[in-house]
């Protein structure tokens, strides 16, 4: 009887403890760094996770929102010719505010930092900074770019171009090197931003590595977000 | 029937804790901490075993109690922003190499008997021969 018990007590004893090393095991792989017990780094750690966490789920339940309210307009607009016309304008104007997928032909423009070590340039030029996205963008809208992405962050009537650190910030998305920026509109005028004494010959000057490529098929996501007017409103 | 049981337990402890979530990273740091306690009471035990003086009683609170104990003081440590737990390391490791040692010295005295026997057999058998 007594040994029965010690027994038992004995192999409970060993379930928590090889619960506990398997454990361990599991957390210090998934997280794939050294062990540290410094408390405020690994809180911070956490709470990164976890807003990532809910912010991926949010934005999940958004879209299958977003695809519940299309499919009602669909059903609802079935079998009405003038509803169907104000689906057909709806569905117009999205695209042009940029809150559908589209595709066409365009350039894919692609920054990338200078890799050359031993130049004699200042360091700061040898990066892609936050202007200089800013700067392309600007030429490619005035060659008439209809829709334009960087890194897949559609820009939008609201979109701000942010230096922040060794990143920028394209829809308060932090986005880094290599950049690549998609236009859709005609490739032949697009592709003047290669032209001599244009933006991008000015950034290969700087040793920041450019380049241009047409391409007939270009998909650009849509915009990853809401668009909420509060204060601007029409005038009747 | 310890043994059958002992197994039993590890076995069933892994394949729970392969199924289990992972713990926050913030307290990965205490249980570390709590198994490494854990692991120095079961050195502590088994050369107890050895020497003759084991007590269920005192193995199992030596058990949960250092390891609860050693996790209390890495929150200390972490709240005074001191790094206690280096210090319970420190204890823990050195007690497992010292019990480590008992127990070598345990099995390596038994077999060198061992021999010294066989040759004294080996021996008479061969006066009496």
């Amino acid at each position: 009887m007594n040994k029965k018990i010690e027994s038992i007590i004995l192999g409970i004893m060993c379930l928590i403890l090889t619960y506990g090393i398997s454990v361990q095991i599991k957390t210090v792989n998934s997280i794939n760094s050294n062990l540290s017990t410094n408390a405020i780094e690994n809180d911070l750690r956490d709470q990164i996770l976890k807003t990532k966490e809910k912010y991926d789920n949010i934005f999940s339940s958004m879209e299958k929102e977003q695809e519940m309210i299309e499919k009602e307009r669909e059903k609802a607009t079935n079998n009405n010719q003038e509803l169907e016309d104000y689906e057909k304008q709806i569905k117009e104007k999205s695209k042009m505010l940029g809150l559908t997928e589209i595709t066409g032909p365009g350039v894919i423009v692609t920054l990338k930092d200078s890799t050359n070590a031993n130049s004699s340039l200042d360091i700061s030029s040898q990066l892609v900074h936050d202007f200089d996205v800013l700067s392309v963008v600007n030429e490619l809208k005035n060659a008439g770019a209809e829709a334009i992405s960087i890194n897949d962050n559609r820009i939008v009537s609201t979109t701000s171009i942010l230096c922040s650190g060794n990143v920028i910030e394209v829809n308060n998305q932090k986005v880094g090197t290599p950049f690549e920026i998609k236009a859709i509109g005609l490739p032949e005028q697009l592709a003047a931003l290669s032209r001599p004494g244009g933006y991008l010959s000015k950034l290969e000057q700087y040793g920041i590595e450019t380049e241009l490529e047409k391409n007939n098929n270009i998909t650009i996501p849509k915009y990853a977000g809401a668009l909420n007017f509060k204060y601007a409103q029409t005038i009747k | 029937m310890i043994f059958i049981a002992i197994i039993i337990g590890c076995v069933a402890g892994v394949i729970l804790g392969i199924n289990a979530p992972t713990i926050s990273y913030t307290y990965s740091s205490f249980l570390a901490i709590g198994i490494l306690a854990a692991l120095d009471s079961v050195f502590g035990g088994i050369s107890s075993i050895l020497n003759k003086n084991f007590d269920l009683k005192i193995f199992i609170s030596g058990f949960f109690c250092n390891a609860i104990l050693s996790m209390l003081l890495t929150y200390l440590g972490q709240k005074l922003n001191v790094d206690i737990y280096l210090a319970a390391i420190f204890v823990f490791v050195s007690r497992m190499f010292l019990n480590l040692t008992i127990i070598r010295k345990y099995y390596i005295e038994k077999w060198s008997e061992n021999i010294k026997k066989r040759k004294e057999n080996k021996q008479q058998n061969t006066q009496t021969n």
